[in-house]
């Protein structure tokens, strides 16, 4: 009896950890070799950016489909195709004013200069500060954007020379009136999100005021346009 | 003596039932992780047919803008034709060959040495911005980072080690091609106290690279304006006209 129960536990006990291995190397085994969990949350803003992005897609190749279905019916239609198109990049490149809902900022020092909550003393506001600011209306979706009616565009420069900030070769001063375009509350809550940009700025003594705009009026680039270096490279 | 023994197995039974009832815990949790890896798993499947899906839609995207473009080299309007090449070039929207600059910004190699602040010492989306911004002051005509064609609407976000540019996300080396006057854009960013003495004093690794030739994309992405509203095209030409 003795012998029984000795030899029964031992084989109950070896049964068990046999189980308990089997399945331990199961789950071990389905670990391997597939998508690490942080990397969802990535996905998911991945897949959130792409939807946006083929919507944008769509929108604009059946925009594009039209004006050339247009542009197959006659001369005349043509002309007004190419011109719709024209006018079209003509916004998109800065060259033609714009104007449609969205935000009105305007950065300055903080008016009380030993208000409470500043890290430093206040400065002034360089060229770095409103270079962030442009970058971050443009990360919140803005379509257009101004810096004291001076237009953004693919080659506009926000650079200090000697006592002034240039953008687009031209002076600006304080306080800094900036406009965007694009979706006004999406943009003012990106900006004031706790610990975002007007956060940072506001620790440096700049104070900025986001108010959303039914209409934004954003003017031309006023430049001239030269190209002298670059040429482009017709594709066959 | 006998009834020591049967206590004893008791205890050991006792002991592997405990043992394996954590282990079956632990396992049901696996389980549930395994949901979320397959939930993971979905995602990127979706994400990567998503990216297949805009790679066609692009490439029939710049089809198109090329046939309007084509279009107005046979306008008999010369006005047309030439504003719409020279909007073109101007928005970032045809591939630009010339000369100028090419900047390549690595990682610093002290990350490792100075874990208090690792982060001090990657390149960041100020970083990047800060190039861009002088190569644009030294009269850049044209700018790509990586191959994003840089337009007024390019954004550049810091993602973890990636950077985002025109909602791409870019890995290290960060190269930004620029083409313009290549003395006056390496001697811009060359400057005493200016954008390459600051990066190299987080030891960010700068080599700037004058070229006879070198060639800019167009922007491949859509054009967006949701927001912006069309004015009349008609008000929007004789203002045109005038100027």
């Amino acid at each position: 009896m003795k012998k029984r129960i000795f030899f029964l536990s031992i084989s109950f006990v070896a049964v068990l950890s046999g189980v308990i291995l089997g399945y331990q190397f199961r789950a071990t085994s389905a670990g391997n070799n597939v998508v690490p969990l942080d990397r969802e949350q990535e996905l998911a803003l991945e897949k959130k950016s792409l939807v946006e992005d083929l919507y944008e897609m769509r929108v604009e190749i059946s925009d594009l489909s039209a004006r050339l279905d247009q542009a197959g019916v006659g001369q005349r239609e043509a002309e007004q195709a190419l011109e719709r198109e024209l006018a079209r990049i003509r916004r998109f490149a800065g060259l033609a004013p714009v104007s449609g809902p969205g935000v009105e900022l305007v950065a300055q020092i903080h008016p009380e200069q030993d208000g409470p909550g500043t890290v430093q003393p206040p400065k002034d506001i360089t060229d770095e500060h409103l270079l962030k600011i442009v970058n971050e209306l443009n990360k919140a979706g803005s379509e257009a954007i101004a810096i004291n009616g001076q237009r953004i565009t693919p080659i506009s420069e926000i650079r200090l020379a000697g006592s002034h900030i240039n953008v687009n070769g031209t002076p600006i001063s304080p306080p800094y009136h900036i406009t965007a375009i694009g979706n006004a509350s999406a943009i003012k809550s990106r900006l004031e999100l706790k610990g975002g940009l007007v956060d940072i700025l506001n620790e440096y003594g700049i104070s900025v005021e986001t108010q959303e705009r039914n209409e934004v009026m954003i003017p031309a680039f006023a430049g001239e346009l030269n190209f002298e270096y670059a040429k482009p490279l017709k594709e066959n | 003596m006998r009834f020591k023994s049967y206590y004893w197995s008791v205890v050991l039974v006792g002991l592997v039932l405990g043992v394996m009832l954590s282990v079956q815990f632990r396992i049901t949790r696996d389980v549930q992780h395994n949901k979320a890896i397959q939930r993971a798993q979905e995602l990127a499947d979706q994400v990567e047919q998503m990216k297949k899906e805009h790679e066609v839609l692009q490439a029939q995207l710049l089809r198109m803008r090329g046939q309007l473009e084509g279009l107005s080299n046979e306008s008999l309007s010369p006005q047309i034709k030439e504003e719409m090449e020279l909007a073109t070039i101007f928005a970032g929207l045809t591939k630009l060959t010339g000369s100028g600059v090419e900047v390549t910004l690595r990682d610093s190699n002290a990350s490792q040495k100075f874990i208090d602040n690792p982060n001090a010492y990657l390149v960041h989306d100020e970083d990047i911005l800060k190039v861009v911004n002088e190569l644009k002051a030294a009269g850049a005509e044209a700018v790509a980072i990586n191959g994003q064609r840089v337009i007024a609407a390019t954004e550049i976000s810091c993602n973890g080690p990636a950077i985002r540019i025109n909602k791409k996300a870019l890995a290290p080396p960060f190269v930004i091609t620029a083409i313009g006057s290549p003395e006056t854009m390496e001697s811009a960013l060359k400057m005493r106290g200016g954008v390459i003495d600051y990066l190299q004093f987080f030891g960010i690794q700068v080599s700037v690279k004058k070229l006879e030739q070198l060639t800019i994309p167009a922007y491949s992405g859509s054009i967006k304006s949701d927001y912006i509203i069309e004015a009349d095209i008609d008000t929007e030409f004789n203002a045109l006209n005038q100027s």
